[in-house]
C-alpha cells in the first residue's frame, strides 16, 4: 500500500486521537513540569454568616486573591522542573529505603503514591494468572461439555464481562456490607463474626474477586474462540503417536493458545493497572488506594474549590510510565511478530 | 465438525468440566440475580440478613401483595422457554419472514415474543394458582420509569451509545484496513502509539475536558468568522452538554482497541484479493469497498460490541461533560446512591441498576453467536 | 435537530412535571437556568421556582467541578448557583458571583437580615436554610437506663458504656464517618471545641499539637462502641440504623431528622430526640459546625437577566413555599414554624456554635484531614504520625496553591 493512501486511510481515526487523547497529554506533561500559584494577599474581612435568629459577623484577616484588571484572579505558572514528581515520590526518603533501612521502607509504604502503587501493582500481578486461569478453565470446560450445556455456559459466562462496571461492583459489596447476605453465609460457614469492608486485606481480596470475576469472562471468550481452531489433523496425529490428553493440552493447544493469552495479558494488565472503579464502588479509600484514584483524586476539586492539578499530572504520567515499562516485553514480542510477517 | 471418535471427551471428563461450569454459573449469574430479586422487594425485605426473608419477602407480601408459587414457576418456565425459542430458532424465523432483511426479521420476532408473553401472563392470570405467597412489588420501577422520568436517561444513553458504535466502527475499520496492508516500521510506531493511547487514565483526560468544553463558545468565535462554519450552526456551540460531543470523545478513547482487533481480522483476509482488485482498476477505496466489506462484517460486529460496551457502560465521561438534560443512565444511578439518600433511594437506584442491565442481556442472547464467531475468524489472532 | 428535539422534549418534561397552577406573576422572558446540589429542600424551593415557567433545573452531583468553570464561561452558563460556605469560595476567588445589595433593596422585602451573606460589607448570596449536626439520642433507651442526657462527649462515652453494659442496643454510638469529607468533619467539629484553629498567621497549619491529640483521643473511644465499618458510614447508612433501632446516640445531621419519624422506613417513629449537639468540655459551646445554604446570582450575564433570576429565586424561597414544605428543612425564612424534629439545629445555633469557616486554607485543611485521618482509625499510624502527615500534606497543597510562604 502506498505511504499516501496508508495516511488516507488511517487519518480520521488519528485526527481524533491526537484531538481528544494526544492533546490532553502533551498538556498534561507540561503541567506536570509546572505550577500554577495563585497571588494572594492579607486581608481583613467582614464576613457574616446566618444563624438560626441572629447574624455572626467576625472580622478577620483572610488570603484573599488579588484581582487584575479584568476582575480575575492573578496567577503565574513557573517551571519547576521535577518538582512535583518529588513530592510524589520523596526521592530522599526513597533512596533511603533502598539502601537497606527498614524504617524508611516501612515509612515509603505510608505515602499515598507508593501505597497506591504497590496495591495497583499486586492488583495487577495477582489477577493476572487468575484470570488467564479461570479463563483458560471455563474455555476447556465449555469444549468438553455437553453439547447443550455450550450456549448457556457461553451467555452466563459473558454477564458478568458486559454488566456496567459501577453496577457489577455494587452488586457484589451490597452483599458483604454489614450483614449482607455474603457476610452471613461466610459467618455461618466458619462460624465467626466476619466484617469484609473493616481491614484492608478483606478489602482487597474482594477487589480482586470482583475483578476476577468481571474480566475473567473475556480471557474465556478470547480462549474459547482459539480452541476452535486448533488444528485437528495435528491432534489427530498426536492420538495416533499415543499422546494422552494432557500431552496433546501442552504440545498442543497451549501453544498454539499463546498468542492470544498475550493478547488477553496486554489488555487485562493495561485495564488492570488502571483500576479504579473498585475504589469507588468498594468506597476503600481509607484502606487501599489505586494509582488513578490517586490522580482523580488530586484532580477533583476539594471543598473550597482547590485542585492539586500539577500533582495530578504528574501521577498521570507516573501512571503512563508504569503502563509502558509492563508492556514492554509484550510490545517486544509484537514488534518480531510484525517483522516476521 | 465431525470429530475423530479417538479425539472425544470421556463421559468422566465431560461430566467434571460439566459440574465445574455450573458452579462458576452460579458464582457469575448470583450477584445479578440477587439484585434483580432485591429490586422486586419493598425495604424492609430487601437488607434483611436472611437469605430466605429476601427471597420470600413477607413484608413486602403484607404491604403490596405477591405471586403465589405455581404463579413463579409459570413465569419463570414461559419466560425460559421464550428464551430458548428465540436463541434456538429466532434468527432462521427472521429470515424466514423478511429473508435477508434482517432488522424487519427481527422486530417481527421480538413482536411474535412480546405476544406470546402477554398471552402467557393472561393466562397465569386467569387459571387459580393457588394464594399469594411471595411478595412482590413493582414500586420501585414504576418510581424510576415513571416517576423520575428514566426513559429520558434511556434515550440520551441510546444515542450516545448509536452514535459511538456507528462513528468508531466507520473510522475504525479504514484505519485497521490500512494498518493490516502496511508494513513499515512508521505503520507499526503507530500503532503502539495507539496501544499507549489506550492506557492513558479516562480520568486525567477527561477533567482537562471540561473547562474546554463549558467555555468553547468563546473560543470557537474566531473560527465562526468563515462562512464554512456558520452553515453549521448559527452561533459557535457550547460543547459541554451536548451528546455527540461526548460522542466524538468516547470514539476518540475507543479507537486504539478498535483498531487493535480489525487489524488482525483483516490480517486474516488474503491480501491478494485487494491486489487482484487493484490489478482490475479498482482505487485502494474501491478495493475496501468491493473485497473487503462484503467479508468483513463478523469482525466489524464483534469490534462493534465492544465499542457497544465501552459507551453504553462509560461512567466518567458522560458524568462530566453531560448536563442533567442529556445525561446517560449509569451516571444517574449514581446520583441515586450519593450520600443524600435513603433506604428507599437504594432501591431505586437497584431498580435502576437491573433496567441498566436488561439492554445488555437481549444484546448478548442476540449476538452471543456473532461474538464467538467474529473472534474465531481471525479477530484474536494477537 | 434530533438532538435538539431530545433536549427540548427533556426540559418540558422536566418542567411539566414540576409546574404547578402559576401563582407567580414574573414570567422571565428568558430561560432561567439554575445548577445545585440535589437534596430535598432544594427540590422543594426549584418546584417554587418553576411556577414562574422558563425555568431549567440544574441538579448535579459533580456541581463542585462544575460550578466555577459554567459560571466562568461567557455568558454564564447559569444564572443562579445553589451554594454553601464553602462552594461559594472559589466563585467568590474568581469574582464569578455579583454584589446583591440593590436587587435586595429592590425586590427583597421578603427577606430578614440574617439571610443576607455578606462578605466584607456587600451581599453576596441569599441564605434559605441551615444545616448542621446535632445531638440525636433515643429516649426510651436512655430511660430504661436511667441515664441522664449526655450534655458533653465525656456524657456520651459514658453513657455508651451503660448501654454497652446492659446490651441495650446493637451500637450505642453511630455517626457518618465515612473516610473523607465526612471523617474530617467530626475533626473540624470537635477541634475548635477544645479551644484549637487550624491555621495561623500565614495560613501556617496548627492542628498538630495537644489540642489534636486530645480530639483524636476522643473520636477514637467513640469507635468503641460504633459498628465496625464507619469508615465507610455515610449518612445514609446511619440513618438507616437509626430507623431500624440498631444505633441509639448520633452527632448527625439536621437534615435527616426527617427520617427517623418516617413511618415508611422507620420503626423507632417518636422515639428519637433531636438536642443541641455535646460540648467538647463541660459548660462549652456545642461543638459542632453551621452551614447554610442558599443562592448567589452569576456575574456574567445581562444585568436584567439577573434581576429575573433573582426575582424567580426569591419566588422558590417564599411564604407559600416554606408552608407547604415546613418539614422538610430548617429554614430561614420568616414564616418557619419550628417543630419537634428542628429543636436541636435551634439549640445549637442558639447555644453558639460557630459557622463553617469557609475559606481557601480551610478548604485545603478540610481535605488534608479527609485523606489522613482514616490512617489513624485503621491503625497504620500513631495519633502523632497522623497529625505529622496530616500538617505535611496541608502544607505540601497550601505552597502548591501559593497561600503560604
Amino acid at each position: 500500500m502506498r505511504r499516501s493512501t496508508f495516511f488516507a486511510f488511517i487519518a480520521p481515526s488519528f485526527v481524533l486521537m491526537l484531538l481528544f487523547i494526544a492533546t490532553p497529554l502533551v498538556i498534561v506533561g507540561w503541567q506536570s513540569l509546572h505550577q500554577e500559584r495563585g497571588l494572594f494577599h492579607d486581608v481583613k474581612v467582614e464576613t457574616c454568616s446566618p444563624g438560626f435568629l441572629r447574624q455572626t459577623c467576625t472580622t478577620e484577616i483572610r488570603s484573599q486573591p488579588v484581582r487584575g484588571a479584568d476582575g480575575k484572579a492573578i496567577t503565574e505558572t513557573r517551571f519547576v522542573g521535577l518538582d512535583n514528581f518529588a513530592a510524589l515520590l520523596q526521592p530522599d526518603l526513597l533512596g533511603r529505603a533502598l539502601s537497606g533501612s527498614r524504617a524508611a521502607f516501612a515509612e515509603l509504604l505510608e505515602l499515598d503514591f507508593y501505597r497506591a502503587l504497590r496495591f495497583t501493582l499486586t492488583f495487577t500481578f495477582a489477577t493476572l494468572p487468575l484470570v488467564l486461569g479461570l479463563g483458560l478453565a471455563i474455555a476447556l470446560a465449555v469444549d468438553a461439555t455437553v453439547r447443550s450445556l455450550r450456549g448457556p455456559a457461553i451467555f452466563v459466562s459473558l454477564l458478568p464481562y458486559v454488566i456496567t462496571p459501577v453496577v457489577g461492583a455494587l452488586s457484589i459489596r451490597w452483599l458483604f456490607v454489614g450483614d449482607g447476605i455474603g457476610t452471613a453465609g461466610l459467618e455461618g460457614l466458619t462460624g465467626q463474626r466476619i466484617l469484609m469492608l473493616t481491614s484492608g486485606w478483606t478489602m482487597e481480596l474482594l477487589m480482586l474477586f470482583y475483578r476476577v470475576w468481571h474480566v475473567a469472562p473475556f480471557a474465556f471468550l478470547v480462549f474459547y474462540a482459539g480452541l476452535q481452531t486448533v488444528d485437528q489433523s495435528t491432534m489427530e496425529a498426536a492420538v495416533v503417536d499415543g499422546a494422552t490428553r494432557l500431552q496433546r493440552l501442552r504440545t498442543i493447544v497451549l501453544p498454539h493458545l499463546a498468542p492470544l493469552v498475550v493478547f488477553v495479558a496486554l489488555i487485562h494488565m493495561m485495564d488492570s493497572y488502571r483500576v479504579f472503579e473498585e475504589v469507588v464502588g468498594f468506597a476503600s479509600q481509607s484502606y487501599r488506594i489505586s494509582l488513578q484514584w490517586l490522580t482523580f483524586h488530586y484532580l477533583t476539586a476539594d471543598n473550597t474549590g482547590n485542585r492539586a492539578v500539577s500533582r495530578a499530572s504528574a501521577s498521570a504520567i507516573l501512571t503512563m510510565v508504569g503502563i509502558v515499562l509492563l508492556l514492554i516485553p509484550l510490545l517486544m514480542r509484537t514488534w518480531r511478530e510484525h517483522r516476521g510477517k | 465438525m465431525s470429530t475423530a471418535p479417538s479425539l472425544r471427551t470421556p463421559p468422566s471428563l465431560r461430566f467434571l468440566a460439566g459440574v465445574f461450569l455450573l458452579g462458576w454459573m452460579l458464582v457469575a449469574l448470583f450477584p445479578l440475580v440477587w439484585i434483580a430479586v432485591q429490586s422486586v422487594r419493598l425495604p424492609v425485605d430487601a437488607f434483611s440478613s436472611n437469605p430466605f426473608t429476601v427471597l420470600r419477602a413477607p413484608g413486602t407480601l403484607a404491604a403490596e401483595g405477591g405471586v403465589s408459587v405455581l404463579g413463579l414457576l409459570g413465569v419463570i418456565a414461559i419466560g425460559g422457554g421464550l428464551i430458548y425459542w428465540l436463541r434456538r430458532h429466532g434468527s432462521d424465523v427472521a429470515y424466514r419472514v423478511a429473508g435477508p432483511r434482517r432488522v424487519r426479521g427481527w422486530l417481527a420476532v421480538l413482536a411474535m415474543a412480546a405476544v406470546a408473553l402477554v398471552i402467557g401472563v393472561w393466562v397465569l392470570q386467569v387459571i387459580p394458582l393457588g394464594a399469594p405467597a411471595i411478595g412482590l412489588t413493582f414500586a420501585h420501577y414504576r418510581q424510576v420509569w415513571i416517576a423520575d422520568g428514566f426513559h429520558h436517561q434511556f434515550l440520551n444513553s441510546m444515542l450516545v451509545t448509536g452514535g459511538v458504535v456507528t462513528i468508531s466502527l466507520s473510522v475504525g475499520t479504514l484505519a485497521a484496513y490500512g494498518f493490516a496492508r502496511t508494513r513499515t516500521r512508521l505503520a507499526f510506531w503507530l500503532l503502539i502509539i495507539a496501544l499507549v493511547f489506550r492506557a492513558m487514565p479516562h480520568s486525567v483526560l477527561v477533567a482537562g475536558y471540561l473547562p474546554v468544553f463549558i467555555s468553547s463558545r468563546e473560543w470557537l468565535t474566531p473560527l465562526w468568522q468563515f462562512p464554512l462554519f456558520s452553515l453549521i450552526s448559527a452561533d459557535p456551540p457550547t460543547l459541554y452538554g451536548k451528546p455527540w460531543a461526548v460522542i466524538v470523545v468516547l470514539v476518540a478513547i475507543n479507537q486504539p482497541f478498535t483498531i487493535w482487533l480489525l487489524r488482525s481480522f483483516f490480517a486474516s483476509i488474503p491480501a491478494e484479493l485487494d491486489e487482484a482488485a487493484a490489478v482490475d482498476g479498482c482505487t485502494p477505496f474501491g478495493a475496501f469497498r468491493r473485497v473487503i466489506m462484503p467479508v468483513m462484517w463478523p469482525g466489524v460486529i464483534t469490534a462493534g460490541l465492544f465499542s457497544f460496551l465501552l459507551a453504553y457502560n462509560d461512567y466518567i465521561v458522560a458524568a462530566l461533560l453531560l448536563d442533567a438534560q442529556s445525561q446517560t443512565m449509569v451516571p444517574t444511578i449514581s446520583q441515586y446512591i450519593n450520600s443524600e439518600t435513603n433506604a428507599g433511594d437504594q432501591l431505586r437506584a437497584v431498580a435502576a441498576a437491573v433496567s441498566i442491565t436488561a439492554p445488555l442481556f437481549l444484546l448478548i442472547m442476540a449476538f452471543q453467536r456473532n461474538i464467538v464467531s467474529g473472534l474465531v475468524q481471525g479477530a484474536v489472532k494477537g | 435537530m434530533m438532538l435538539r428535539k431530545f433536549a427540548a422534549m427533556a426540559a418540558v418534561s422536566l418542567l411539566a412535571s414540576v409546574s404547578a397552577q402559576a401563582a407567580c406573576d414574573i414570567h422571565p422572558p428568558m430561560p432561567i437556568k439554575i445548577m445545585t446540589a440535589s437534596f430535598p429542600a432544594w427540590k422543594a424551593v426549584t418546584t417554587a421556582m418553576a411556577e414562574c415557567g422558563n425555568l431549567q433545573v440544574e441538579f448535579d452531583m459533580l456541581y463542585r467541578d462544575k460550578q466555577p468553570a459554567a459560571l466562568a464561561a461567557k455568558p454564564a452558563l447559569y444564572n443562579i448557583a445553589g451554594t454553601a460556605p464553602n462552594n461559594l469560595v472559589p466563585l467568590l476567588n474568581d469574582g464569578l458571583v455579583r454584589p446583591l445589595d440593590d436587587l435586595v433593596a429592590k425586590f427583597g422585602q421578603q427577606l430578614t437580615p440574617n439571610q443576607l451573606v455578606r462578605i466584607d460589607g456587600k451581599v453576596m448570596a441569599i441564605a434559605m436554610m441551615v444545616n448542621t449536626q446535632h445531638f440525636m439520642y433515643r429516649e426510651d433507651v436512655l430511660k430504661s437506663l436511667n441515664i441522664p442526657v449526655p450534655k458533653t462527649y465525656d456524657d456520651i462515652l459514658a453513657a455508651a458504656a451503660a448501654m454497652r453494659k446492659a446490651n441495650a442496643v446493637q451500637y450505642p454510638f453511630a455517626g457518618s464517618w465515612k473516610a473523607g469529607w465526612d471523617l474530617a468533619m467530626e475533626f473540624i467539629n470537635l477541634f475548635p471545641a477544645y479551644g484549637g484553629s487550624f491555621v495561623g498567621a500565614g495560613n501556617v497549619p496548627t492542628i498538630n499539637n495537644a489540642t489534636g491529640l486530645k480530639t483524636l483521643a476522643t473520636l477514637k473511644a467513640l469507635t468503641e462502641y460504633m459498628d465496625p465499618e464507619y469508615l465507610t458510614a455515610d449518612a445514609a447508612s446511619v440513618a438507616k440504623q437509626f430507623q431500624q433501632g440498631k444505633v441509639a446516640m448520633s452527632n448527625f445531621w439536621a437534615s435527616r431528622a426527617g427520617a427517623m419519624d418516617d413511618p415508611k422506613e422507620s420503626t423507632v417513629v417518636g422515639k428519637v430526640i433531636m438536642a443541641a449537639a455535646p460540648a467538647a468540655v463541660a459548660g462549652g459551646k456545642p461543638a459542632t459546625t453551621l452551614f447554610w445554604d442558599g443562592f448567589a446570582i452569576a456575574k456574567n450575564i445581562p444585568d436584567q437577566e439577573a434581576e429575573y433570576a433573582f426575582r424567580v429565586a426569591l419566588k422558590g424561597i417564599d411564604a407559600e413555599m416554606v408552608k407547604a414544605n415546613n418539614a422538610t428543612a430548617v429554614w430561614l425564612i420568616k414564616e418557619y414554624q419550628p417543630s419537634r424534629l428542628s429543636e436541636g439545629a435551634i439549640a445549637s445555633a442558639e447555644q453558639g456554635a460557630p459557622s463553617y469557616q469557609a475559606t481557601t486554607a480551610m478548604g485545603l485543611m478540610h481535605s488534608a484531614l479527609g485523606t489522613g485521618m482514616a490512617d489513624f482509625f485503621t491503625g497504620r499510624k500513631t495519633a502523632e504520625q497522623t497529625l505529622a502527615s496530616i500538617e505535611a500534606a496541608y502544607t505540601t497543597a497550601a505552597r502548591e496553591r501559593g497561600i503560604m510562604k
